[in-house]
């Protein structure tokens, strides 16, 4: 068989080119798209993932790390009675009033108390024991360093938390927060910051077990039963998925991005059909001499299917390779985006969706390819 | 009933807004194998609409259309698409060649839709082109081809099918007065020594001297029917 989709594409493919953009920059949208929802909801759940211990004890029924509030000290002791538990670490977090330069006006921000030693286990994998020891400075914070212009300070800068001053001591990266800044402080310092309205309670405490020690068992005993419950206990994964669930569906976002994925779609797929019709219809007189000469419209439907699904096929590398230098941008500049292979693949299929969708409509070009056309 | 194409009592019109026109009146005719009929008079007068109807590309209003004894009539869209593929070639105005292909895979091409497999088709596509003179240009595309060189491989195309029936609407309108000769006696050729019937209409009237027979049609009906006794093209 003389491969006339393919030959016809190769030496035409400047009429097929702009349904092969369409098709491209539909595969980044979605893709940047998800990259950037991924990103940033998954963010919600980054103080969680980048650190240490298998359980956080937390205040009941929370959903994401930033709703904490503070749980009554028992649950502390509770935790150390048990011979699976290696650590306790309390974590606290605080909201906080940033006060800087006059020209940036307030800033509401989140204030993480941690332990200071360098084997601690909060942001363990994002602050370095020598970043942790610069917090043991009295009213020194760290803050990310994405987050500095946003506060109008560098290293050293002075600003002022619910009334207290503090200073600058370091930056760290990865610190990013949902719907604020996030300040890094030593737990005495924050508790100077919380002007003691908690009591010198911390909001959570986040436990080592020992080596080898079944979580989920570690877990279901130190789970307080009965409706007075003062506080929960999750597993680290548990709690994460938990703060990503919460900023997916109940804050309407996740509606938000599906949606606006439908509209990529539906766009993608009506340029994409127009365009691609258009290629189509350039050759319909040579399509009807073949439908003349007895060659069926199955047949010719299945060249221009073959056609979009090449034409699918290379937006979808050219979208690929897109998505991945916008993605690379996006590391550099500490834009939280991030992709799975599952995300990727549906998104692939979407877009090759879009193509042979459009190579349909593009087959109704071949309807007017009616030999008759040919006899005037 | 011996002839290869029959048109008994044929009639067409066509209606634009509220104007009706007939373009085919009562129009009968019989055409033999072997021998190039051409259907000959000024545009407008229906030889196109005609030649749809014999080929079984268009459906007559009235009248019956018999081609190699079948009545067209009878056949259902996708058996009419069937018997146009195993028994029927057609040459157009326009040489309608895909810019994408060469020389050779332009005649391969509907061959590999009859189900030859790729070296037949290869074999007998070589063939046809060497039969319209294009021995040496196998390998060219249309951009790289002359008009009368490109209708020769629309002829080509037609003709590797070995089909019975060989149609030509205005085959030589495009080009010069020397590629129209050059096509018109490939098609009197192929008749005579494939025993193919070919039907050929053209206003052209340079033509007429290279027919078998002339068919003289003006205003939906023919009007002579005259043998001309060309001699055979060398
Ligand atoms: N599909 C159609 N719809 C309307 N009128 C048509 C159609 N096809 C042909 N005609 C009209 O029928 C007449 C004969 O057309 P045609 O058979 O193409 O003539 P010829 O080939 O002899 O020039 C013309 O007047 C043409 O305008
Ligand atoms: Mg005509």
């Amino acid at each position: 068989m003389v491969p006339l989709a393919r030959k016809t594409l190769v030496h035409e493919w400047r009429r097929f080119l702009p349904s092969a953009l369409a098709v491209a920059f539909s595969g980044l949208l979605l893709l940047v798209q998800a990259a950037l929802v991924f990103g940033i909801f998954n963010s919600s759940a980054v103080y969680i993932r980048k650190s240490g211990g298998e359980l956080w004890l937390g205040y009941p029924g929370t959903q994401s790390i930033e709703l904490g509030r503070p749980i009554p000290q028992q649950a502390e002791i509770a935790a150390l009675m048990d011979p699976a538990v290696g650590r306790v670490e309390p974590f606290n977090w605080i909201d906080g009033d940033w006060r800087g330069p006059a020209d940036k006006g307030g800033v509401s921000v989140f204030v993480s108390g941690i332990d200071t030693r360098a084997d601690a286990l909060m942001f363990a994998d994002a602050l370095t024991p020598a970043q942790r020891a610069l917090l043991d400075e009295p009213d020194g914070v760290i803050v990310d360093r994405a987050d500095l212009a946003k506060l109008g300070l560098s290293v050293g800068g002075q600003a002022v938390i619910n009334g207290h001053r503090v200073r600058i001591v370091g930056v760290g990266s990865g610190l990013r927060a949902l719907g604020g800044v996030n300040i890094v402080t030593s737990l005495a310092t924050s508790r100077r910051l919380d002007n003691g309205d908690s009591g010198g309670r911390v909001a959570y405490y986040v436990v080592k077990l020992h080596d080898g020690a079944d979580a989920a068992a570690a877990r279901k005993r130190l789970q307080p039963q009965g409706q007075a419950r003062t506080f929960e206990v999750w597993t680290r994964d548990a709690f994460a998925r938990r703060a990503v669930t919460y900023w997916m569906f109940e804050t309407g976002a996740g509606l938000g991005v599906v949606l606006l994925a439908i509209v990529v779609f539906v766009v993608g797929a009506l340029i994409t059909s127009q365009t691609l019709m258009g290629a189509v219809a350039g050759s319909i007189r040579e399509y009807a001499t073949l439908h003349a000469l007895g060659v069926g419209f199955a047949q010719l439907r299945h060249v221009v299917l073959k056609q979009a699904a090449w034409v699918g096929a290379f937006g979808l590398v050219v979208g690929g390779v897109a998505t991945a230098l916008v993605v690379l941008l996006a590391h550099r500049r500490d834009v939280p985006v991030q992709l799975d292979l599952v995300t990727i693949a549906v998104c692939a299929t979407l877009v090759m969706g879009i193509a042979l969708l459009s190579g349909l409509a593009a087959v109704r070009a071949l309807r007017h390819a009616d030999p008759a056309l040919l006899l005037r | 009933m011996n002839a290869a194409l029959v048109a008994d009592a044929l009639s067409k019109s066509f209606t634009t807004g509220a104007v009706r026109t007939d373009v085919l009146r009562d129009l009968s005719i019989e055409i033999a194998a072997g021998e190039l009929t051409l259907v000959s008079g000024p545009s407008g007068c229906g030889k196109s609409t005609l030649l749809a109807i014999l080929s079984g590309l268009l459906r007559p209003d009235g009248g019956r259309a018999f081609a190699l004894g079948q009545d067209l009539a009878r056949l259902r869209p996708a058996e009419l698409e069937r018997f146009r593929l195993h028994h029927t070639g057609f040459v157009f105005q326009g040489f309608n060649l895909f810019p994408a292909l060469s020389a050779l895979e332009q005649v391969m091409l509907p061959l590999g839709y009859l189900g030859l497999d790729d070296a037949i088709a290869r074999r007998r596509a070589a063939d046809a082109l060497a039969e319209v003179g294009l021995g040496s240009r196998l390998q060219l595309k249309p951009a790289e081809l002359s008009g009368g060189e490109k209708q020769r491989v629309a002829i080509a195309r037609a003709l590797a099918k070995e089909p019975q029936l060989l149609f030509a609407d205005e085959p030589t309108s495009a080009l010069d007065a020397a590629n129209g000769q050059i096509v018109i006696d490939t098609l009197h050729r192929i008749a005579r020594t494939h025993g193919a019937t070919v039907l050929c209409v053209s206003h052209d009237p340079r033509l007429v001297g290279h027919a078998d027979r002339v068919l003289a049609m003006e205003d939906g009906r023919i009007l002579a029917d005259r043998r001309t006794g060309a001699p055979m093209p060398a």
